[in-house]
């Protein structure tokens, strides 16, 4: 497990990160999201070691992490980086070899992943040659070629056309089935929601909601209800404890409650209206729930 | 991975990179064949042997002034090719027409259409008084022996209180070294500065520096670029002195081959030294177009360091290539000035070994600091005083 307890940077009189808290199980595909600023990049590097945290402490298996630690994880940087006039082959053999390859291994690594990467036909090109998508797959490639136990990716979907994303996507869960664990950031906040297990949700540098995507959009839920009552007069729900507002979604009644209140209260009072066709809470998108949480 | 292995790794790509670069065999190249033509076109050209002039000779008297100058023409660096003429007027038409250089008449005259050239007359001279010496002895009825042995007393063994120079030679070595030298230093330790650039502009650093240390990736650059920058030299230097010796323009000498040695020794020196810098250079911008601001000053240092081991080449022993030969950025070029031209001693040669090495250390420490607090930093160019006051960078 990777946890990140209470990191906080500032650059000069900015907080990049405030005391910013959450674990990452193995095995896992761990979404990392929040709003730009919000201080993903800053902890993703910190997790690298790129950068030094002004308090708090990353651990890896419950251990702090050390150099030769790091070397087994995989990074994907924001800011793309390959050396584009080295030869794809090469460049991913050498990054292999950096984190502790003997050269045979990171030969067979390197050949392996271009072939998984669907780069076959570009092993020997120059990175400056391929497209800005197979660049990209070959970025991945860079992170993954020494079988890291942790991938740390930012924003490693951005700019790939929807068969990248299906490729590394794929790549992806595979490394998690191995018991990898994976933790990415994106604003793709659908692509997150279907591919990930678990998500983090971070504002102005800290944790605002975490879990598993379920959890989060159940947590939600609770707080929107659907109901449909055959014959109902309108207004029935005015007035009820606890409810903010109400809003027509064709036949049937969006409910919003407050934190506090008891969804029971509505349906006694949608039973005394007439007759229930239906009841229940509105599952959020992960999107909502951004919204939702991370609003000032 | 330890530290050395992350080193070694890094050195390695540089060098296979570098290396299978064009602009690198390009460069190889072009300094071959330059070095191959310096090397070679004195000893065809210039050295073509001594001027050769024809002389006619008229008259009984002439003959004997004839062979004693052709003897004698040796010492003048020419050489004299007698042809009998008929008479003053035949030598005449002849000079006029340009198929003589000078004609001796009668044993007493020495005819040419105009001046004659200074070594040509010189020599005929030495012959005419050598021709009339044996005249006037024979008459006194010395034997040949004796004539001989009179006018060819043992000439003066020469001895300098300074060691000999063959001049031109060490001129010619020296200034080869020293052009080397610069042209070297100043390669290569752009090439680092290009090398941190391109690692910072395309964003690989940050890869890199997840997996390895920044001392670890600046020392392997470094080391890879100055093993290749070494190698390169050896090529050079090897082929230049090989095509040198064999077609004559360096005559083989022990201290021409020694001079090899002393200038691919201050390589390394002097390019650990400004290496470092120009590291630190690269690392202050993200992109190359701002490279040149930053390492400009560098090369400032490097091309006065040059023009002041110029001088030195001809004034080796001199209060300015005393001085330059003992700081630290001059010495790798003066040093092997003074040493070549015979001026240095192996005490101001070890004492620049320690300044260069000391001061090495020190730049290379506060190289590395910049490197580290400035190689993450993208966007506009790193100011030096922020590099080295302190991290609170991005």
């Amino acid at each position: 497990m990777l946890e990140l307890e209470g990191l906080t940077r500032r650059y000069g009189s900015v907080t990049a990160l405030d005391g910013l808290s959450f674990n990452v199980p193995e095995g896992t595909m761990y979404g990392f999201v929040g709003p730009n600023g919000s201080g993903k990049t800053t902890a993703m590097r910190i997790v690298l070691g790129v950068l030094e945290p002004d308090s708090g402490a990353v651990r890896w298996r419950g251990a702090p992490i050390d150099a030769a630690g790091r070397r087994r994880f995989g990074y994907m940087p924001e800011e793309r980086g390959l050396y584009p006039k080295m030869r794809v082959a090469d460049q991913l053999a050498y990054m292999a070899r950096l984190h502790g390859f003997e050269a045979a291994a990171a030969g067979a690594s390197a050949d392996r992943l271009i072939e998984r990467l669907g780069l076959s036909e570009r092993g020997d090109a120059r990175v400056e040659e391929l497209s800005l998508g197979n660049q990209q797959r070959v970025q991945l490639g860079a992170a993954l070629a020494h079988e890291p136990e942790l991938l740390v990716l930012d924003e490693p979907f951005s700019g790939l056309d929807p068969d990248g994303v299906d490729v590394l996507a794929s790549v992806l869960r595979e490394r998690v089935d191995a018991g990898v664990a994976v933790v990415f950031s994106s604003h793709q906040l659908e692509l997150v929601e279907r591919l990930c297990d678990a998500v983090a949700i971070i504002a102005r540098g800290h944790l605002v909601a975490s879990g598993s995507v379920a959890e989060l959009r159940d947590r939600e839920a609770r707080r929107v209800l659907r109901v449909e009552v055959e014959g109902a007069p309108g207004g029935w729900a005015d007035g009820i404890d606890g409810v903010l507002g109400v809003e027509h979604d064709g036949d049937a009644l969006l409910v919003g409650l407050t934190e506090s209140a008891d969804d029971q209260l509505v349906l006694e009072a949608a039973r005394r209206a007439g007759r229930v066709r239906h009841f229940g809470p509105v599952r959020a998108t992960l999107a909502e729930v951004f919204r939702e949480t991370v609003a000032p | 991975m330890n530290p050395r292995g992350a080193i070694a790794l890094v050195a390695r790509r540089e060098i296979v990179e570098r290396g299978r670069q064009r602009s690198f065999v390009v460069s190889t190249v072009v300094t071959l064949v330059i070095i191959a033509l310096v090397a070679v076109l004195p000893g065809v050209i210039g050295g073509g042997g001594p001027e050769r002039y024809r002389v006619g000779v008229v008259g009984e008297a002439s003959p004997p002034v004839a062979e004693a100058a052709t003897a004698a023409a040796k010492r003048f660096e020419v050489e004299i090719e007698p042809q009998r003429v008929a008479d003053r007027a035949a030598a005449e038409r002849a000079l006029e027409a340009d198929d003589l250089d000078a004609a001796i008449i009668d044993g007493r005259t020495l005819l040419s259409r105009d001046s004659p050239p200074d070594e040509l007359e010189q020599a005929l001279q030495a012959g005419a008084q050598r021709a009339g010496s044996v005249s006037v002895l024979r008459e006194r009825g010395l034997s040949p022996t004796a004539i001989e042995r009179a006018l060819s007393p043992p000439a003066l063994a020469t001895r300098t209180l300074e060691e000999a120079g063959a001049g031109d030679e060490r001129r010619f070595v020296a200034l080869a070294a020293v052009l080397l030298l610069y042209v070297q230093l100043l390669t290569y330790g752009l090439w680092v500065a290009a090398g941190v650039v391109e690692e910072k502009a395309s964003r690989v650093v940050e890869i890199l520096l997840a997996a390895i240390r920044p001392r670890e990736l600046l020392a392997g650059k470094v080391i890879g670029l100055g093993l290749l920058g070494l190698a390169q030299l050896l090529l050079v230097v090897a082929v230049g002195a090989g095509l040198a010796l064999a077609s004559g323009t360096l005559e083989v000498e022990a201290s021409a081959l020694s001079t090899i040695g002393v200038v691919l020794l201050w390589f390394p020196l002097g390019y650990a030294l400004y290496a470092s810098m120009y590291a630190a250079a690269g690392a202050l911008v993200s992109r190359q177009e701002d490279l040149q601001s930053s390492s400009g000053p560098l090369t400032l240092i490097v091309i006065a360091s040059y023009l002041v081991s110029f001088q030195a080449i001809d004034d080796p022993s001199g209060g300015l290539a005393r001085i330059a030969s003992l700081v630290p950025f001059t010495a790798p070029l003066v040093q092997p000035v003074r040493l070549v031209t015979g001026e240095g001693s192996l005490v101001s040669a070890l004492a620049a070994v320690a300044i260069i090495a000391i001061t090495t250390l020190v730049i290379v420490r506060v190289a590395a600091t910049i490197y580290e607090r400035a190689v993450l930093r993208t966007g506009k160019p790193v100011r030096l005083r922020e590099a080295l006051r302190g991290p609170d960078g991005s």
